[in-house]
């Protein structure tokens, strides 16, 4: 398995130019960094030279503290049955990226959720401007600096009674007058 | 002949035929429906914002509520990833219990399937029988977890607690009441002609399309390709145990309801071996105080086979004691968006809620 | 003698009755409680025995029942539902996150307290209700129907005002026409 992945990883290094890469045995994966510009080339070539047909899954991390989003693809080989991730980083304050979704047009409900949630542009996407909120005009909601307990605090009002019921029993009683005896109060919560 | 002009028709949000809370803007020529624009986004309740400011355990509790009708592969492929980053072993008795509480799942999913399918046709018998039965499962969820819907029961570590006495027996009486009661699901849904000639020829899932846009699950069986990740990818002990993954080759609705006939039977098959080699022993490792465990820096991607399709999760930790990122992917995700406005081109407008229900449409996965 | 007062009390009350045994519940799915109402309808719990349907669309229903969480964008189409309903209608609120948010507590997009925006009738408190809950919760609601206390309808033609302003608050695209009853 091992010299398996290995070839994998070198075969891929081979055609390009990658910043990081390393393989995990027990995992099954391969994992490679490469820089934006070169994303469409590496999935292109992923899906219809290596047999990595099926994308698994796309995701993003905001990684706030060092001012990056974080872009992964998973792509899977049915038959060799082994996992690619291909990442790249993005520039937090100016996240731009091309559009990906004529390899695999799934990656176009990715793309508009990642806009949508993220804030990151895909040039050349071509799809209707809300995904999932509506009418929203915060910051995108998934990023890290966005505080949601605050915007709910401060838009929707909580129900008051809710800040004391952090012990139920005991809220019950005292709002019915009820006694709790000292042996029962150990078990209330 | 002269042109029809266009019509927009809203199919949803309130329709009673539609899976869930969605909508899909149809633009019809007399009956035929000629594009189809999905709006979701009416389920959102902000998960994956939710579990970064939840600890590890507490996030465990919000997993079962990413899809209704099948909290457990949610929680199973959480309680995994979780696993693979901590690189936590759990017992062996738990990795059965976990099979056994993933099969009963996918058997009360499949229920609800079939009433579904036989609502968006008409056919109002078939809810009435199945629910009905699929009450006697969710009877043993209660007795097992105390929950009928929100199990909150595989949890990082294990399972949270064993079998109480005598289950395995109520289990398998369960699991003869089916069997004797799948004929007359047959002679309902299956055999009826009706059913037959509006599923025959309907939502065809072209061979393109699958690669495209990733579909995973019954579409995908249904179309002649022989791939489950309980065989692929095997997670728990699904190697130690026989049982075949049925295929079709029309990909259409009719293939898709032969699919999911022969997985209900899967199922019971598996149950039974469950119950029958199910080694004794401990059902949980014990995990330090969840208030202070931390998990160390890392990501795994990890998946499962549920009723609709392979479901996946995405775990980032940054060695904090919250998940920096959990990501989500539904069955649902590609099926429900840019799948299905492809697929309801050509369709009529009396099949749409056939062909949601066929693909496994679940919109809270979608937009969670 | 004037028997019209009378008349009138009467008729209310037979109407009364005969309303809280036919309650039509509109097949509208907002969160996910609205998986226990199959199992509610269905054989086992069997609802139809209290006169409780379903109604497949909002003209023809007298019961909206608010499954669980709600989230802005579904608020929005809820109030234009519920606007659509031919009285007498009822709310019910149906699980913990109807009643005060629930787990989603800090969420962005679910709404804290379903009784801000619309008249409430019956609350059904639970994580998921269990069907039982639910039949009780219809029970309790015939109780008030009968009792002629299930008036939320009217209240919320009175004070519509206080219901406008907080539904305005939240939903930030209006474009709901102006009704005049």
């Amino acid at each position: 398995m091992e010299t398996f992945l290995g070839k994998i990883k070198d075969r891929i290094s081979v055609n390009f130019d990658l910043e990081k890469s390393s393989i995990d045995i027990e995992k099954k994966r391969v994992d490679v960094q490469i820089r934006k510009e070169q994303i469409p080339s590496i999935l292109r070539y992923m899906k219809e030279n290596m047999s990595f047909r099926h994308l698994m899954h796309a995701s993003v991390v905001d990684w706030l503290e060092e001012g990056k989003f974080e872009v992964i693809f998973m792509l899977w080989a049915p038959k060799e049955k082994i996992r690619v991730f291909v990442r790249t980083k993005l520039d937090r304050e100016n996240p731009i990226m091309e559009n990906l979704d004529m390899i695999w047009p799934q990656l176009n409900t990715y793309e508009r959720e990642f806009k949508e949630m993220y804030g990151i542009e895909f040039t050349g996407l071509v799809a209707p401007e809300e995904f999932i909120l509506e009418d929203w005009d915060g910051p995108p909601p998934m990023r890290r600096d966005f505080d949601t307990e605050a915007y709910a605090k401060d838009v929707f009002s909580e129900r008051i009674g809710r800040e004391d019921a952090q012990d139920v029993r005991e809220t019950i009683a005292k709002r019915s007058g009820e006694v709790i005896p000292d042996f029962a109060k150990k078990h209330s919560r | 002949m002269k042109r029809e002009k266009a019509t927009t028709l809203y199919f949803g949000p309130q329709h009673p035929g539609i899976t869930g809370n969605m909508m899909i803007r149809l633009k019809v020529e007399g009956d035929t429906i000629v594009k189809a624009t999905t709006e979701v986004g009416y389920l959102h309740r902000a998960f994956e914002k939710l579990v970064e400011k939840r600890n590890w355990i507490q996030s465990f509790t919000l997993m079962c509520r990413f899809c209704v009708p099948e909290p457990d592969p949610v929680e199973n492929t959480y309680a995994r990833a979780v696993e693979m980053i901590a690189g936590i072993e759990i017992p062996e008795r738990a990795k059965w219990i976990r099979v056994l509480i993933l099969e009963l799942a996918r058997m009360s999913s499949l229920l609800l399937w079939h009433a579904g399918q036989g609502h968006s046709l008409g056919l109002y018998t078939m809810g009435q029988w199945s629910v009905g039965d699929r009450n006697y499962l969710l009877d043993l969820f209660e007795e097992l977890t105390g929950a009928r819907i929100y199990h909150m029961y595989v949890w990082p570590g294990g399972v949270r607690k064993d079998f109480p006495e005598g289950f395995g027996e109520r289990v398998l009486k369960t699991m003869d009441y089916f069997e004797k009661k799948l004929p007359d699901y047959d002679n309902l849904l299956f055999e009826n002609s009706i059913f037959q000639k509006r599923a025959q020829g309907v939502g065809i899932v072209s061979p393109e399309q699958i690669i495209e846009h990733g579909v995973v699950g019954q579409p995908l069986r249904a179309a002649g390709i022989k791939s489950d990740i309980r065989i692929d990818d095997p997670y728990e002990v699904y190697e130690k145990l026989k049982f075949d993954v049925p295929t079709q080759t029309d990909s259409d609705i009719w293939a898709r309801a032969l699919v999911r006939r022969e997985e209900l039977r899967q199922s019971i098959r598996i149950i039974r071996q469950v119950i029958d080699k199910i080694p004794k022993g401990e059902v949980y490792t014990k995990l330090p105080n969840p208030q202070k465990w931390t998990i160390p820096a890392g990501d795994a991607f990890a998946r499962t086979e549920s009723v609709r399709g392979e479901v996946g999760m995405y775990l980032v930790s940054d060695g904090g004691n919250k998940p920096r990122r959990a990501h989500f992917r539904g069955a649902a995700y590609v099926h429900a968006v840019s799948l299905l406005e492809d697929v309801l081109v050509g369709a009529n407008i009396a099949d749409v809620s056939a062909i949601m229900n066929s693909l496994g449409t679940c919109p809270p996965e979608i937009e969670r | 003698m004037d028997y019209g007062i009378y008349q009138d009390k009467l008729t209310r009350i037979v109407s009364d009755i005969a309303r809280s045994h036919s309650l039509w519940v509109l097949a509208y799915g907002t969160g996910c409680g609205a998986i226990e109402v199959p199992a509610t309808m269905t054989s086992r719990y069997d609802a139809e025995r209290l006169g409780v349907r379903g109604a497949a669309t909002p003209r023809q229903a007298d019961v909206l029942m608010i499954t669980g969480y709600l989230t802005v964008k579904t608020l929005k189409r809820v109030i234009r539902v519920y606007e659509q309903m031919q009285d007498p209608k009822y709310v019910i609120g149906f699980g913990s996150c109807a009643i005060n948010g629930g787990m989603y507590w800090d969420s962005y997009n679910t709404i804290k307290q379903l009784d801000l925006y619309l008249p409430v009738d019956v609350y059904i408190s639970g994580c998921m209700p269990r069907p039982e809950a639910v039949l009780e919760g219809f029970a309790k609601l015939q109780e008030q129907i009968k009792a002629g206390e299930a008036i939320g309808a009217t209240k919320y033609k009175e004070n519509l005002d206080y219901y406008r302003g907080n539904q305005k608050k939240i939903i930030k695209n209006w474009d709901f026409p102006d009704y005049n009853w």
